[in-house]
């Protein structure tokens, strides 16, 4: 067994056991099964994605706009890469793994996570619409700096390493 | 989620036509058998970690992450606004409505936006998810890249936006 399953197994057990004094843990299994068997069909359709994209995307496109040696430009498409990606992660997670293993760089896959993470263009409707228009704005805005930041931090550090 | 698996199912389509026309049923054999594989080696691994994050939601509650909330100021609320954001239970569905409640309740805007990037930075039921989807390498060095962003910009929001940015609700000042 793969040492994350195993890490993920010894938590699920010590959660479960600590529900377990409230009486909550059936629930709480309720809870994963519930969002497993609804999340299911998008994780299987981004896995076949993922797979798909991997057959398909040129090795040399790879080479020049996404590798190492992409550099800058790399980080860039990474971020802009991560805020059109408007999945869940349940897609977006599979399909930034494959991107990485078809050879992008460090950079371009944390920007590629980061920018989901900060940028993601499906969460503005919502925000938007409780929180206003100047708040999103001022969230992208940081947002954006701070995925090229750590695009900038991840490929120093292969670079470095 | 139907909605997502909807779009998903017509991106597949639409790249499984172009996978036909430019390798014909081998490519198309080829992806579907990868992605089997793929399903194959990270059942197990998705299988606990939503066992993870079912535990987890049932564990932490709304009403402990509001106290939280109300309980710090200065540059220590910034931190824990940012890790009460992460360990926020439920998707926007909730939390951005969770937020509007806090309309007029004198929580100063600082607080507020990193709770925002701390949900979207740190958010506990997406981590397991990361970890298992991505790879553990991956998922790990994002972490730690992005771990002090929250409090950052949290830092910056508070020294350039004291009173807040106008706007829907987000009118509350310093404390």
């Amino acid at each position: 067994m793969a040492m994350p399953t195993m890490v993920f197994l010894i938590l699920a057990v010590i959660l479960f056991l600590i529900n377990l004094r409230s009486g909550r843990h059936w629930e709480g299994l309720r809870n994963a099964v519930k969002q497993f068997i609804a999340v299911l069909p998008v994780i299987l359709l981004a896995m076949l994605l993922a797979r798909l994209l991997e057959i398909l995307i040129p090795e040399e496109f790879i080479k020049r706009w996404l590798s190492q040696e992409a550099g800058f430009t790399g980080i860039i498409l990474g971020t802009f890469g991560g805020m059109l990606m408007a999945f869940g992660p349940y897609a977006s997670y599979p399909i930034i793994a494959t991107i990485y293993h078809a050879g992008a760089g460090l950079g371009t896959t944390i920007a590629l996570l980061a920018g989901w993470t900060y940028l993601g263009l499906s969460r503005i409707p919502f925000e938007s619409s409780f929180l206003g228009l100047r708040f999103t704005f001022l969230r992208m805005t940081l947002g954006l700096i701070f995925t090229i930041l750590a695009g900038v931090i991840a490929h120093l550090i292969e670079l470095l390493f | 989620m139907k909605k997502t698996a909807f779009i998903l199912l017509i991106v597949v389509f639409l790249v499984l036509m172009v996978t036909f026309y430019l390798g014909g049923t081998p490519l198309v054999a080829e992806g579907l058998t990868r992605a089997g594989e793929t399903a194959m080696r990270a059942s197990l691994l998705i299988v606990t970690a939503f066992i993870v994050i079912g535990q987890l939601q049932v564990l932490i509650s709304s009403e402990m992450i509001k106290k939280w909330l109300n309980k710090y100021s200065g540059n220590k609320s910034l931190v824990f606004s940012s890790l009460a954001g992460g360990l926020f239970p439920g998707g926007p569905y909730i939390f951005y409505p969770f937020l509007a409640g806090f309309k007029g309740k004198g929580i100063p805007f600082y607080i507020i936006f990193s709770f925002v990037i701390g949900k979207q930075n740190y958010d506990f039921t997406r981590l397991p998810l990361e970890i298992s989807l991505t790879t553990p390498g991956l998922a790990v060095l994002r972490n730690i890249i992005t771990l002090p962003f929250p409090f950052i910009m949290g830092l910056i929001v508070r020294r350039f936006f004291p009173k807040g940015i106008g706007g829907k609700f987000m009118e509350q000042g310093e404390q």
